[in-house]
């Protein structure tokens, strides 16, 4: 018997926000990595860029949309697959952004890289669902799951196009938008995917301990805060940077 | 400050002032007189500079260790005027590309570096309203250098664009750094058309007939904005057709 989700439909915005948000950041900090002057700030602006997309953009979002989807049973997340996921993204976040950042522009890199991102917002989203732990089976459409690949990866080549080879406000606020439309397109098509098959109400090992929603909403907003800061500073350093440069 | 005199061998002539120059700039040195000259081993290019001493090892550094230099030498300059290459006799450096055909042969002298310098902060505070201090600069250099300092303060007024506005983002290609970077950016100051791989300047307030010096400041800014975000660096404009002889509207060529 294949249970029923609903959706709190507040929450799908703000998980497109926080997602957004995300992008935003990692996209400035990433635009920022062609400019590093040594190969320590080349590595610390990748590795910033690729925390803010992994763990703001796509991490964070993923689970507030979970929290956004009543599967009509309680659910608990397993931390240690949890965590992973946030991993796994922030590496391919990184791998991708440094490769769009290196050198000269061209279509292979960006494809190259939009691969990387797009396995890494999928990859984050379907092992972040293996840490649900509920009385029921999930199963998955593979077509749609494939779409739902599909659209990270094409929707995170067109974000990282408009980042990289775009200047003004379409570079800052159209990359942002369409690479949370590639983060939360995935997921939601991915959700679709999923088939939640009735075990009898046998929950898993391993489900007492598992983390609550609760728990998820507190870390949730420790990641938004967090962008929410990164962005003002950085926003402000470049405009001080800016006003410091002489003709 | 410091004063040095520093002598380049490299195995093309091509685009070797401009990348130097702007390894140059980018210490806070400025170029105060140049000479490239041609001899069987390659170009030679001599170069007189000007800026802070404790940046001097620094740019030597960063000059010695550029893939086009073959060779390098330094040091303190003496106050003399003549710059003696190694090689044969020297030649006057063109600060662009020679102009093409329609346009009439120009190689004056070098550009009024205090003339310039003392014109860009103004440029800076009025940007993008800065056609007034042109005009100014135009009158107040020498008739011979007029076009070189106008083409220098392109140079660094569109160097400076480009860093502050331009510079957050991927090398591009030279066609795609136009299309993004570079017509926008002159945009500011003119309206332009890109068009078959031209750039049109229509109505420009510095090219009225009869002017003599119009478009080089435009080849200047558009070769200082591109310079920075394009791979390679090296950005030439050419002056095709200007208002000031004649014709209906400016025309430049942008090639690497």
């Amino acid at each position: 018997m294949a249970a029923h989700q609903s959706y709190n439909w507040m929450l799908i915005v703000l998980s497109y926000l926080i997602s957004v948000l995300g992008s935003y950041t990692a996209l400035q900090l990433a635009v920022g990595i062609p400019a590093a002057h040594s190969s320590r700030q080349r590595t610390a602006a990748i590795l910033a860029a690729g925390a803010a997309m992994g763990v703001g953009a796509i991490w964070a979002m993923h689970f507030i949309a979970m929290l956004a989807c009543d599967m009509g049973m309680p659910v608990t997340y397993d931390l240690a697959r949890t965590s992973l996921s946030a991993v796994l993204a922030f590496a391919a976040c990184s791998l991708g952004l440094g490769i769009a950042g290196s050198g000269s522009f061209n279509w292979p890199k960006l494809v190259a890289a939009g691969v990387c991102m797009g396995l890494g917002v999928a990859g984050m989203h379907y092992l972040g669902m293996t840490a649900v732990l509920m009385g029921a089976f999930i199963t998955y459409d593979v077509s749609i799951v494939a779409l739902s690949v599909l659209i990270a990866i094409v929707a995170s080549i067109a974000a990282l196009w408009l980042a990289f080879n775009l200047r003004g406000m379409a570079q800052m606020v159209g990359s942002a938008l369409v690479m949370g439309i590639a983060v939360c397109g995935m997921h939601y098509t991915g959700m679709a995917a999923v088939n939640l098959e009735d075990n009898g109400s046998q929950l898993p090992a391993g489900y007492a301990a598992g983390l609550r929603g609760d728990n998820l909403g507190v870390s949730i907003f420790a990641v938004a805060l967090v962008l929410l800061v990164v962005v003002l500073v950085l926003n402000h350093m470049r405009q001080r940077r800016r006003e410091a440069i002489t003709i | 400050m410091i004063e040095l005199e520093m002598q380049v061998l490299s195995d093309r002539r091509e685009g070797l002032l401009v990348e130097l120059g702007r390894i140059v700039v980018a210490y806070g040195f400025s170029l105060m007189r140049q000479r490239l000259s041609q001899d069987s081993r390659g170009t030679w290019l001599t170069m007189i500079v000007r800026g802070p001493a404790d940046k001097q090892l620094a740019m030597e550094e960063a000059l010695a260790t550029h893939s086009r230099v073959l060779s390098f030498e330094a040091g303190v300059a003496e106050g003399r005027p003549a710059m003696t290459p190694a090689a044969s006799a020297p030649v006057p450096a063109p600060v662009t590309a020679p102009a093409p055909a329609p346009m009439p042969s120009t190689q004056g002298s070098g550009p009024d570096i205090h003339q310039v310098e003392s014109t860009l902060p103004q440029l800076a505070r009025d940007y993008p309203k800065i056609y007034p201090w042109l005009r100014n600069l135009e009158h107040a250099v020498p008739a011979d250098a007029r076009e070189a300092s106008l083409h220098l303060a392109g140079r660094r007024t569109g160097a400076w664009v480009y860093k502050r506005n331009y510079a957050m983002g991927a090398k591009l290609n030279l066609p795609d750094a136009i299309k993004r970077i570079g017509v926008p950016a002159l945009r500011e100051l003119a309206t332009v058309d890109w068009r078959d791989g031209q750039l049109l300047i229509q109505n420009s307030p510095l090219c009225s007939p009869g002017s003599q010096s119009g478009c080089r400041f435009y080849s200047g800014y558009l070769e200082g904005v591109l310079g920075g975000s394009v791979e390679p660096q090296t950005v030439f404009v050419r002056n095709l057709f200007c208002r000031s002889h004649g014709a209906a509207s400016c025309i430049l060529e942008i090639s690497h």
